[in-house]
């Protein structure tokens, strides 16, 4: 179980990103993080596994505080938290298999990583969770000579690789063509439903939080203005969260 | 309204720009009260220092030119006055006026001698006869033709000598039997110089850029500090050209091919942090956020997320600069000793122009191939191999290929060594002259005439270097034209005339301005001139290149799109072709004026004038190295001067 209690974050230049927000995610949910851009979203969720550290407030992880963490024992926990960004965040350089090994790195030994030795094991994981992902045939290729789906994909298999419990996915479909969309979001369903994977993901359309969140909050202005049931967002809560002017707009 | 216009009109009357700084034109009130001063004090110190445009009126020694002075400064009045009234004003007289004021005086302190080309013309087509008789061949008894002495100089000789100890331990000759021995040329050693010394200097640039890129050190605590401090340090060691270098290297290590290779290394470990730091200031943040978030340390982080993004860039920059070094190293024995340019300088002074004209057909000719394989290589690191296949890569350690490289790498990189007489152990122990060197040279001379003298010699580069960049960016441009694909055509004739005209620029361009001054001051005698028209010839090169990929790079669709509109030929180049061109022309003319300023401070070496011939001739060989200090730190303000502004200059234009 995952409990944000009074999570606030201020940046050096006084910008507040997030105020004194709250919630919980029961194990095994797919909540939908939805809010206009610049919202909090992104730093909610980084927050999280601390790639930002929170100014205040407390991330209660299986009854661990994670903001009470050294650096060394904070690592120890992103491991088992797996990351899928917007921008897919592969090293375009590298093969793809070498960015989905990376995913392992938490877990080797660190002197024979940086020799870019992965045990067999390892490997023959890579290879399969590419696989699973419709991309065996890609593995020794560069990861930029990739469409942007298939990246999201090598992203995806990337977190597998970390054996996560939770999955944060910072608007894993906002840089794809919409018919890729579902495509994307399929794979984390599956992550979802078949793994057990708690997944936290940050959603544009409200047509996809319908259909794949089990479960979904607001952000407006760093604030939670909602917290329920996907089907709860009703017109007004729709014009609370993004506005007067706005209207919806739906994705095939 | 009327009471404003008379106002800022009479305030530019009193103060250049200040009516338009009033009117809030502050940019150009700046700029107009800053070429005023520059103006005024450039006349009063062309008639104080080379009575440039002396008239004398009723027993007063003035100049003409103040008339012209006059003229600007009724300009700005003029100018001042229309914009308070809201109505556009016409540029182009002040900066006709500021242009004449400028060349005028240019022409005169660059000692212009127009008339010597034409009369001493003879000493042209001698010198010319010379450079297409270079002496690489000889006829020997029997009326064969067979390599010159000098072809062997130049490129290397197999002759006997004792057999080197590694054989002898290795039981294959006695000792003391004579085994045939490659002995390399003076070409070889300039190719070893330019290698080892661009090796040197990655391995120092590395750790420097990492305290001069500011994303890095912003995360470290005082890193500021420490990212200010490296990036001035790297800027003054830039600024300071490599043969300058070799010139105080000299006094530490000695002459020889070593001290080539410190100054070369000097030069270069700045360039190349510089450019590594900027690379590491744009690395792409995505990959070092995904890698952390997988719960890898620090160590793993850099491994897989900031090595693959910097090691192409890096290898990209390694190559450009090898392309640079070997070029330097090429002239590098001017002053230091090694390589083919000390063999130049004994060519010079024995006025052995067939042996010169030798040296400089093998140095285009080597400067040609690194050109164009550093240039292939760089493509190749850079795009990189975007091979799609099923297979795992073979890992390198399982390729003979990559072995084969290895040995031979390093076979190369240990002859190499020993060529360049590298002896690091002379660096802790250097010559008696050091130590008294620093401890003057850090202590400017700041005496009147010392600094009259070096501020006048250094206006004297700059002019030089304009008059330059001036010369060979006019003439280049309608060479450019004839050089660029996309407009030749492809008919028989004009691919010849792409060829031709992109040859003439490779080769010119490959030969350093230093080694032409020997050609001018042949022909046209010592000093500013011979300079700035070696000068112009390189700029003749380098610009044609540039000038020519700038109409290469052209976008057709205005193109279409105005002949679609039943333009003629000529309205289309006017409308299509002149405005994408003249933006990339410009700032490639003054790149390359930023670039010759920094030339002309050594063209003075080989006696072409400017300040380096006030280092070399007068404060190097005469031990005044205070006030070597005082022409050294001149220079450096010059450079990194102009380096700042001509990148502003060129970020506002793109």
């Amino acid at each position: 179980m995952l409990r944000i209690e009074h999570l606030t974050k201020v940046y050096p230049n006084g910008t507040v990103a997030l105020k004194d927000v709250s919630f919980q995610v029961e194990d095994g949910e797919f909540l939908a993080v939805i809010g206009l851009s610049g919202s909090g979203k992104s730093t909610l969720l980084r927050c999280i596994n601390r790639l930002i550290e929170p100014t205040s407030g407390k991330i209660i992880w299986n009854n661990t505080d994670l903001t009470a963490l050294s650096a060394a024992e904070m690592r120890k926990v992103r491991r088992q938290i797996g990351m899928v960004f917007q921008q897919f965040n592969l090293v375009k350089r590298s093969s793809v298999l070498t960015n989905v090994l990376s995913g392992r790195l938490g877990y080797v030994r660190p002197s024979q990583s940086l020799f870019n030795y992965f045990s067999p094991e390892d490997r023959q994981r890579a290879l399969d969770n590419l696989d699973r992902m419709g991309l065996r045939d890609k593995a020794h290729t560069r990861a930029d000579s990739l469409s942007g789906g298939q990246q999201q994909r090598v992203g995806i298999a990337r977190a597998l690789m970390q054996d996560p419990k939770l999955v944060l996915a910072d608007e894993p479909v906002a840089s794809l063509d919409p018919v890729l969309a579902h495509t994307i979001l399929k794979h984390l369903e599956w992550m979802n439903r078949e793994l057990g994977i708690t997944v936290l993901c940050s959603l544009h359309f409200l047509d996809l939080v319908h259909r794949y969140a089990t479960h979904a909050i607001a952000l407006k202005d760093g604030r939670l203005v909602f917290q329920g049931l996907p089907q709860e967002i009703d017109d007004a809560q729709f014009k609370a969260i993004y506005g007067q002017e706005a209207e919806r707009v739906s994705i095939v | 309204m009327k009471s404003s216009s008379t106002l800022s009109a009479l305030f530019s009357l009193l103060v250049p720009g200040a009516g338009q700084f009033y009117l809030g034109k502050r940019g150009r009130g700046a700029l107009i009260f800053l070429a005023a001063l520059v103006q005024g004090y450039l006349i009063y110190w062309a008639l104080d220092n080379f009575k440039i445009g002396q008239v004398t009126v009723a027993n007063l020694q003035t100049s003409w030119l103040w008339l012209l002075f006059v003229l600007f400064w009724g300009w700005n009045v003029y100018d001042a006055y229309r914009h308070a009234q809201g109505r556009r004003s016409i540029s182009w007289p002040g900066l006709l006026v500021i242009a004449l004021v400028v060349y005028f005086i240019a022409w005169q302190t660059t000692d212009v001698r127009l008339d010597r080309l034409v009369t001493r013309f003879g000493n042209a087509l001698k010198i010319g006869d010379d450079i297409i008789h270079p002496d690489l061949v000889t006829q020997n008894e029997s009326g064969a033709w067979v390599p010159s002495e000098n072809f062997y100089y130049i490129f290397g000789n197999i002759v006997p000598k004792p057999a080197p100890a590694w054989l002898v331990s290795l039981g294959l000759v006695k000792e003391g039997v004579e085994v045939p021995t490659f002995e390399a040329g003076k070409i070889i050693e300039t190719i070893a110089l330019g290698l080892i010394s661009t090796i040197f200097s990655v391995i120092f640039a590395i750790p420097f850029s990492f305290l001069a890129a500011r994303n890095i050190m912003s995360r470290v605590p005082d890193g500021t500090v420490i990212y200010y401090v490296t990036r001035t340090f790297l800027n003054v060691m830039r600024a300071v050209d490599t043969l300058i270098w070799g010139l105080i290297v000299v006094l530490w290590v000695g002459p020889g091919p070593f001290a080539g290779v410190l100054a070369l290394t000097i030069h270069s470990i700045a360039a190349l942090a510089k450019l590594f730091s900027e690379e590491i200031e744009h690395i792409d943040s995505g990959p070092i956020e995904a890698i952390t978030a997988t719960g890898a340390n620090l160590f793993q982080t850099i491994r897989y997320a900031v090595v693959p993004q910097i090691v192409p860039p890096f290898l990209g920059y390694t190559l450009l600069r090898w392309d640079i070094n070997m070029r330097s190293a090429t002239i590098v024995g001017f002053v230091a000793g090694g390589g083919i340019g000390f063999f130049i300088v004994e060519t010079i002074r024995k006025s052995g122009y067939t042996q010169y004209a030798a040296a400089l057909w093998a140095v285009a000719i080597v400067i040609i191939i690194v050109d164009y394989v550093s240039a292939k290589w760089r493509e190749r690191v850079l795009v990189g191999t975007t091979r799609v296949t099923t297979e795992p890569p073979r890992p390198f350690y399982k390729s003979l290929r990559a072995w084969f490289y290895i040995v031979v790498g390093m076979a190369v990189f240990v002859y190499f060594w020993q060529l360049c007489e590298i002896d690091l152990k002379q660096l802790l122990n250097p010559a008696p002259t050091l130590a008294p060197f620093v401890a003057n040279f850090v202590s400017l001379n700041l005496s009147p005439e010392v600094v009259s003298t070096v501020v006048r010699e250094m206006i004297v580069t700059i002019f030089q270097a304009l008059l330059a960049t001036t010369l060979g960016a006019l003439v280049a441009i309608p060479f450019s034209f004839l050089a660029a694909r996309n407009l030749t055509g492809r008919s028989c004739l004009s691919s010849w005339v792409y060829y031709l005209t992109r040859s003439l620029f490779n080769l010119l361009r490959s030969i350093e301005a230093l080694m032409y001054v020997a050609i001018f001051f042949y022909w046209v005698s010592f000093g500013n001139f011979a300079g700035m028209l070696a000068l112009a010839i390189t700029t003749f090169g380098l610009v044609g290149k540039l000038f020519s990929e700038a109409i290469e790079n052209i976008d057709s669709g205005p193109l279409e799109a105005i002949t679609a509109t039943g333009a003629t030929r000529l309205q289309t180049i006017v409308y299509g072709v002149l405005p994408q061109i003249i933006p990339p022309f410009v700032s490639y003319s003054i790149y390359q004026w930023d670039i010759n300023v920094r030339m002309a401070t050594i063209v003075g070496f080989a006696g072409g004038g400017g300040i380096g011939s006030l280092l070399y001739n007068e404060y190097f060989p005469f031990s005044s190295y205070r006030s070597a200090g005082t022409a050294v730190a001149a220079i450096v303000i010059v450079v990194a001067v102009m380096d700042f502004a001509s990148a502003k200059i060129r970020e506002k234009m793109v």
